[in-house]
């Protein structure tokens, strides 16, 4: 037997780091309690804040430049945090930006977050366009009321509404199944006759063939 | 019996006729065909001649399991019921039915790799296996019973961890489109009726013996290790159906339904599936929940937890506890399914009051399990729901019944999606009473002549998912291209295949399932985009070829092939590759008869090419391209008038299929012409016996 490729399916399941160094003390226990801060936000599915690694800084004998403590894009221990840390990664949005682990969060699942933070509209139009994009299919509206979207059912369709009267997501357009589901997706990726049929299928098609 | 490990080295034979009970030694006779479908087709060729009709006591009804069941490889459960099935049209021929639950380990544990049923019973009957003894015991006090109290009966006489597998009155009744149910809801469709003519009630089963590995413990334990290590969810999905921290995608269709926050309801306690990480091996069990993906989100209140087979962490049948229907309907509060099983009762109403997925439909569901499967009906892969709706709707069922019995069903019931209906529908098809219930009790291609239907009228309507022989497409070109429809032309029911779709469906982007299907077919045109089909391409071919191997493989070891292949897997560190060869990798560890993935794939091969034999010596010509491949019209047909191979047609071009076919037959070594295996082909696979038997009735290509 190839043994050589069973170990390669994995190893032991992953362990969820929860431990939080907040309270470490100077310039070279810093970056280690603060990936320890972000791993343990990755596993728990969130992104962690600038500010709040910032707020991990040490006061006292070693100074920290107050550039670095507000934020701004980086400064020399926020860059160390990272050089140190290669499954540590910034994300910047509309907000402020943000870091997650890749060893507890996809790339894929932290652009979603930071969209989250910019809005429903984008979030819906950005995950569209991304899923679109990547599978080329259109995407249930059902979806965005699910975790980790969580946007009201009912207002779901009041932001379809608000989308269409702006321009920004003019490329966003939606097909009604016969079962009256409701599928987005981006026009740069789909064509509509394709687009219905595969809300079709996706919807009532596939359903029907177990 | 020699030194190999994983079969329990007997065969079991019974002769209702004359009460005679022996075994015969499974290596000898049967280890060229594995078990399972392998030795049904085995049994079929060599002593069930042409002609015989599944009723006679001459046909034989082989319960078989395969060298992997009752071992500790995941998903080892299924057993394979093989005969003559009824209702196959226009001439019944030979096909199996594999049921899961816990009945193929126990047979294993009992000593024994296969049951081979003949003759018939001059009263009811009940076959006892415990360990060495067997017997046949009186059925007459539980004959007219439902599959339930009839395996609590047997239980209270065997013990309480024997497996029961039982018919129900649609069986005992020769209704055709019965089923044989064990542990609770795991189902054989169509078989039903072959016991039943047998005077054979059930089969009550307990073993306590074991199964010997043939390698060595740590390499046994390091490869099931391996092959959890590969395993998705149902179906081999491999991404979550909403986006999860771990996941790289995720795809709504994803039956990967698990997330923090998504509960089983009824539990006795608290029970958060969590995200599930594929990393995490011991969480497999919460990956799905069946319920909750086919009726709806509405279920996961009401799920208690999965239940399933020997061995499967996936638990695809899931228990429920719906407590209102026990006041409404008087039915229990608690039933289990997975499926089609799941939705037999709500499949039947065009219409529910609060739509498919409500509360209504829940407990139409609810009625559907309890009352099909302890009356054993069989739904034929919703084509029983499926044309019932079509003749009530289209006034057939009004014109071809005479006006008391239209009006001894409540109709209004039905149109308001009342699930109090199927208390008047569904004992009736049990029974054989009246025109509709003895109707829909015979199959699709047998109800539509009775009626004077066309059959081909029935498969031009996209709607009917209707496909040939009397029997439902099963995964089919609308979403498998050209694979698809090659899949659906083999068999003599529904094709049961869940290879191909099980990888199309994995939930993966198409670039990476291009990748995958590059290594695996040689090509990355093996698969198109859904809804975006290419003409067919030589990978295509060979990715059919493999569907249908490994679904041979699979029903010959006791694998599920409802659960693999395992060619995709949701390890993003291994560019989500499953491992092809887990098969042959399993198969000789456990017997230590050292075959690598071509040799096994010969054997499925050989299993394959002897159903395929079956078929022309039953139906007494080799055209099989012209008289059994057949393609619904509708496989051709676009609504709007689209052009084929155009983004979003689904439908194929007859040029396009006929180059298809050739292919396909070019890559089994079989005749293009005919469609029928090539004297060569049959030597290849050491089945001189019956090229020779076929040649003599002028049934191989010359």
């Amino acid at each position: 037997m190839n043994g050589a490729v069973w170990e390669a399916a994995g190893g032991p399941p992953v362990k969820v780091e929860t431990s939080r160094e907040t309270t470490a003390e100077g310039s070279d226990a810093w970056p280690a309690g603060a990936a320890a801060m972000i791993r343990a936000r990755s596993a728990a599915g969130e992104l962690c804040p600038e500010a709040e690694i910032l707020n991990l800084l040490p006061e006292g004998p070693v100074a920290v430049p107050e550039m670095a403590r507000r934020g701004g894009l980086g400064g020399e221990f926020l860059g160390r945090l990272l050089n140190e840390n290669a499954d540590l990664h910034r994300l910047c949005g509309a907000g402020s930006p943000c870091y997650y682990s890749d060893r507890h969060m996809t790339a894929a699942y932290s652009r979603l977050l930071l969209h989250k933070q910019e809005g429903p509209l984008r979030l819906i139009a950005e995950t569209v366009r991304c899923y679109c994009r990547e599978f080329r299919r259109p995407l249930a509206l059902a979806v965005f009321a699910q975790a980790p979207f969580d946007l009201e059912q009912p207002v779901l369709r009041e932001y379809l509404a608000r989308m269409s009267q702006t321009e920004e997501y003019d490329d966003i357009a939606m097909v009604t199944t016969s079962e009256a589901g409701i599928y987005l997706y981006a026009t740069s990726c789909l064509e509509h006759k394709h687009a219905e049929m595969l809300a079709e299928w996706l919807d009532v098609g596939q359903d029907r063939n177990p | 019996m020699s030194g190999y490990g994983g079969w329990a080295g007997k065969v079991l034979r019974v002769d209702l006729s004359t009460g005679r009970i022996w075994a015969e030694d499974t290596i000898e006779r049967y280890r060229d065909y594995l078990g399972g479908t392998g030795i049904g087709y085995k049994v079929m060729w060599d002593e069930v001649p042409a002609g015989t009709k599944p009723y006679d006591p001459e046909n034989r009804i082989v319960f078989a399991v395969g060298p992997l069941a009752g071992t500790g490889v995941p998903c080892n459960g299924r057993m394979a019921v093989t005969t003559l099935w009824p209702t196959c049209w226009p001439v019944p021929l030979v096909a199996s039915g594999h049921m899961g639950g816990q009945l193929a380990a126990k047979l294993k544990y009992a000593g024994y790799d296969a049951v081979v049923i003949q003759g018939k019973a001059s009263r009811p009957v009940w076959l006892m296996i415990a360990d060495q003894k067997v017997e046949l015991h009186d059925a007459r006090r539980i004959w007219g019973q439902g599959t339930r109290s009839a395996t609590a009966a047997i239980a209270e006489i065997m013990g309480q961890d024997t497996v029961v597998a039982a018919i129900g009155p649609a069986g005992e009744n020769l209704v055709p489109m019965s089923v044989l149910i064990s542990s609770v809801s795991h189902s054989a469709g169509g078989v039903g009726a072959v016991m039943g003519a047998k005077n054979l009630k059930a089969i009550g089963v307990r073993g306590t013996g074991s199964i010997r590995i043939a390698g060595r413990k740590e390499d046994w334990e390091k490869l099931i290790k391996y092959h959890l290590s590969l395993l998705g969810a149902n179906n081999q999905h491999v991404v979550p159906n909403t986006p999860q921290p771990w996941a790289e995608f995720y795809d709504p269709k994803s039956r990967w339904n698990a997330a923090r926050g998504r509960r089983w309801g009824a539990a006795g306690h608290r029970v958060d599936t969590g995200t599930c990480d594929p990393r995490d091996t011991n969480r497999i069990a919460y990956r799905s929940n069946l319920a909750a993906f086919f009726l709806g989100d509405n279920a996961w209140k009401y799920t208690v937890r999965g239940n399933g087979c020997t061995s499967c962490p996936i638990r695809c049948h899931t228990l429920l506890k719906v407590p209102s229907v026990t006041a409404k309907y008087g039915i229990p509060a608690v039933g289990q399914n997975t499926c089609v099983g799941l939705y037999f009762g709500s499949a039947f109403f065009r219409k529910l009051p609060d739509g498919p997925r409500g509360m209504q439909s829940l407990e139409a569901c609810m009625v559907g399990i309890h009352l099909a499967d302890d009356l054993g009906i069989w739904c034929n892969y919703g084509q029983l729901q499926r044309d019932f709706r079509k003749l009530y709707y289209d006034g057939t069922i009004k014109r071809k019944l005479d006006a008391g019995e239209f009006a001894s069903y409540s109709w209004d019931k039905y149109e308001r999606g009342d699930p109090a209906f199927l208390f008047e529908l569904l004992p009736r098809i049990a029974g054989k009473e009246g025109e509709l219930g003895t109707s829909l009790g015979l199959g699709t291609g047998y109800l539509l002549a009775r009626w004077g239907l066309d059959e081909a009228a029935w498969g031009a309507e996209k709607e009917t998912g209707y496909w040939k022989m009397g029997h439902p497409r099963h995964h089919g070109p609308e979403e498998a291209g050209q694979c698809g429809l090659l899949v659906n032309l083999m068999y003599n029911r529904d094709a049961q295949c869940h290879s191909h779709t099980n990888f199309l469906r994995n939930g993966l982007p198409l670039p990476v399932q291009k990748q995958l299907a590059a290594e695996l077919w040689g090509a990355p045109e093996a698969v198109d985009g859904l809804g975006d089909y290419r003409p067919m391409h030589p990978a295509k071919a060979r990715m059919a070829k493999w569907a249908l191997l490994r679904k041979e493989l699979h029903d010959s070891l006791s694998l599920c092939n409802w659960m693999g292949p395992w060619a995709a897997s949701p390890l993003r560190e291994r560019g989500y590759r499953g491992d092809n060869s887990l098969e042959s990798m399993l198969y000789t560890l456990a017997t230590g008869d050292k075959k690598d993935r071509a040799d096994l794939d010969a054997v499925g091969e050989r299993i394959l090419l002897l159903h395929r034999a079956l078929t022309i010596r039953g139906m007494g010509t080799g055209e099989m391209r012209t008289r059994h491949d057949l393609v619904p019209a509708w496989v051709f047909a676009d609504p709007g008038g689209d052009r084929p191979y155009t983004k979003g047609a689904t439908h194929l071009e007859r040029d396009d299929v006929r180059v298809a076919l050739d292919m396909f037959y070019d890559e089994l070594g079989w005749d293009r012409a005919t469609g029928a295996p090539t004297r060569k082909t049959y030597r290849k696979f050491g089945l001189d016996d019956v090229a020779a038997a076929l040649s003599k009735q002028n049934l191989v290509p010359r």
